[in-house]
């Protein structure tokens, strides 16, 4: 086991990771900049190292500062969280190369899997099953027409380099194609310095169920059942929760088991994630691997009662996974909302500040991870997850009762800042959301309704 | 001084790795306009026949200037070309502070047993290396970014230090 790690990272996964490091003996480098040197993981950690300003690009992926801490410090292993640097493969070498054990997969099957059309030909090779789509990436447009006129309209586009529900495009008629196309390939040229772009079918009415897996170096790989993430705005994430409510099980455990095989298929390491989306018929189809730990991750911690941070440490530090696929015995309802200090009526407008009153729920199963206290100013220079509230019940409706309850008592308060924790409230209550009838466009649907009502 | 590859993830500098879940880049445009910027800068110093004292790069009217100074010219030390300098211009809050910028262990000269390049009661001018931080076998150049008579040295030769750490107490002087 390693003796010392670096928490290549900050805010509320910071601190998770630190939790787990401490709870397995480990001595913890914070890195930070200028902006976070008064934040809870600098505090909690047994050192830690300033590595530039405010701006990201000069602290947070500043892999260069990242590793000379590591080499001042004394670190053997480098956690990367996730955002940030944790799905790039130039870092993963670059930690390996100087001689760290980066927590995180191999850097050429981050690459791999990073590139999306890649992903697809590596996961269809290995027998997952894909929304009918273009497999390698288109090269002209006369061409890429005619395939979406095979898979059959509406089609989306999405850059092969893309991600975060950037660089994409929904086609409804024909006539529109050629402009879409063209459109999207100047925008991920833009935003990713990659052109390139595929084709698939566009489901206007799905749902985002993801698996989470697990493997070792020895070739053994689990899954730990599904999340559904079907609360979104503009492909955002706001409420998680497994199971994912009204899939039959049978549905689930297969996803499971192709998610395995494609793991295996590609040599996987540590844990990930498998997206999926599952159309009305309970129809699933492979989207794309996440290379890293998730936010969503706790519901799964809090139903299956693994620490998933704890097993990829312990899997980077070479040991042998200790759970059989049996010993996965998912348990209950678990659900997780996101606090973040957003404003939901300036359209999720951010709202750094201080935070003069911060008082997180509590109670019988119930998780708050985050790295908010009372006095804490929150920086405006990163994103706006304030912090992650994670419910655990016997069955969903308690699960829903507990979090609205939760959600109630979490104290918030400073010149202006705002929380989307009252926004989370009425997606909660929403009947399509109870009954689980909801789909990923609900959030729409909200927004839209109060706009009429008001 | 021996050689080695620089890791092509170093030269290159990282992208922005969107993150599903949590990273939106709010401040793209302005991003790319300093990365340009920057890029632009590293180009002219490194096609300078010698480091410029200031050197000025604006992109909306297009306009570039670099000066040099005829009496004392920087001089620039075998070993330290592979990146471009290093100014730091840190304002740690103490006036006239130089800080560290980036994250490295402080050299006050250019190899062990040399002369340091400055020390207590030397006049200083801007873009004057006064001092080098190695991070990641890279030998980054410390300048002077100012005028000025070295007071302190207040970090030991040898020592690692963080990001905006105090290295050098200035003292202004006549112009």
């Amino acid at each position: 086991m390693f003796g010392t790690v670096l928490i290549a990272n900050r805010g509320e996964i910071a601190v998770r990771v630190l939790r787990a490091c401490r709870e397995l003996g480990i001595r913890t480098v914070a890195v930070h900049s200028t902006e976070d040197r008064d934040s809870a993981v600098v505090r909690m950690a047994d050192r830690s190292v300033q590595i530039g300003p405010a701006p990201a690009r000069q602290s947070y992926l500043n892999a260069a500062a990242i590793i000379e801490a590591a080499r001042q410090t004394g670190a053997e292993a480098v956690h990367p969280g996730y955002g940030f640097l944790s799905e790039n493969p130039d870092f993963a070498e670059v930690c390996e190369a100087s001689g760290l054990t980066f927590i995180g997969p191999p850097a050429e099957v981050i690459a791999t899997l990073g590139d999306k059309t890649a992903a697809r030909a590596a996961m269809s090779a290995a027998g997952l099953p894909l929304l009918p789509g273009s497999i390698e990436p288109l090269v002209d447009v006369e061409g890429a027409a005619r395939l979406a006129g095979e898979i059959g309209y509406p089609v989306i586009i999405k850059a092969a380099a893309g991600g975060g529900g950037r660089g994409m495009s929904i086609v409804e008629d024909p006539s529109e194609f050629s402009r879409a196309y063209q459109q999207t390939r100047g925008t991920a040229q833009t935003l990713f310095g990659d052109g390139r772009v595929y084709v698939e079918r566009y489901l206007a009415s799905a749902r985002h169920v993801e698996i989470q897996i697990l493997c070792d170096g020895y070739g053994n790989a689990i899954h730990l059942g599904e999340r559904d993430c079907s609360v979104q705005r503009r492909h955002q994430k706001l409420v998680e929760e497994t199971p994912a409510p009204g899939l039959p099980a049978e549905l689930t455990a297969r996803m499971g088991e192709v998610a395995v095989r494609g793991a295996l298929a590609t040599g996987y390491l540590g844990a990930g994630t498998f997206e999926f989306i599952v159309d009305t018929e309970n129809n699933f189809y492979f989207m794309e691997v996440n290379c890293r730990i998730q936010v969503e991750h706790p519901v799964t911690e809090a139903v299956t009662g693994v620490d998933l941070i704890t097993e990829q440490i312990r899997i980077a530090a070479g040991e042998r996974l200790t759970l059989t696929q049996d010993d996965v015995r998912p348990r209950g309802v678990a659900i997780e909302c996101r606090v973040n200090v957003e404003d939901p009526t300036r359209n999720f407008a951010p709202t750094p500040g201080v935070l003069e009153q911060f008082v997180p729920p509590g109670g019988p199963f119930l998780r708050v991870d985050t790295h908010g206290y009372a006095g804490y100013r929150v920086p405006a220079a990163y994103d706006s997850l304030l912090a992650k509230v994670i419910a655990w019940a016997p069955d969903r409706a308690q699960a829903i009762a507990r979090m609205r309850r939760a959600l109630g008592e979490f104290t918030i308060e400073g010149p202006g800042i705002r929380t989307t924790a009252q926004f989370l409230d009425r997606v909660l209550r929403d009947p399509l959301f109870a009954e689980a009838k909801h789909d990923t466009s609900l959030v729409a649907r909200i927004l839209e309704a109060d706009a009429q009502a008001t | 001084m021996s050689s080695y590859r620089v890791p092509r993830a170093l030269q290159n500098g990282f992208d922005e790795h969107p993150d599903h879940e949590v990273i939106e880049l709010r401040h793209n445009g302005l991003d790319e306009v300093l990365a340009a910027v920057r890029q632009t800068a590293v180009e002219l110093l490194a096609a300078a026949p010698q480091s410029p004292s200031t050197l000025t790069v604006r992109a909306g009217t297009v306009a570039v200037e670099m000066t040099w100074e005829t009496a004392a010219a920087a001089t620039t030390v075998p070993g330290a070309v592979l990146a471009p300098p290093v100014a730091a211009t840190i304002d740690a809050g103490g006036g006239n502070i130089l800080a560290a910028s980036t994250v490295g262990v402080f050299y006050r000269s250019a190899s062990p047993g040399a002369a340091p390049f400055v020390k207590e009661g030397d006049h200083v001018v801007p873009g004057q290396q006064v001092a080098i931080i190695e991070a990641m076998k890279l030998m980054l150049p410390v300048e002077a970014d100012r005028p000025g008579e070295v007071v302190e040295i207040l970090v030991a030769d040898g020592e690692s230090v963080e990001f905006g750490q105090p290295l050098f107490r200035l003292a202004a002087v006549e112009a």
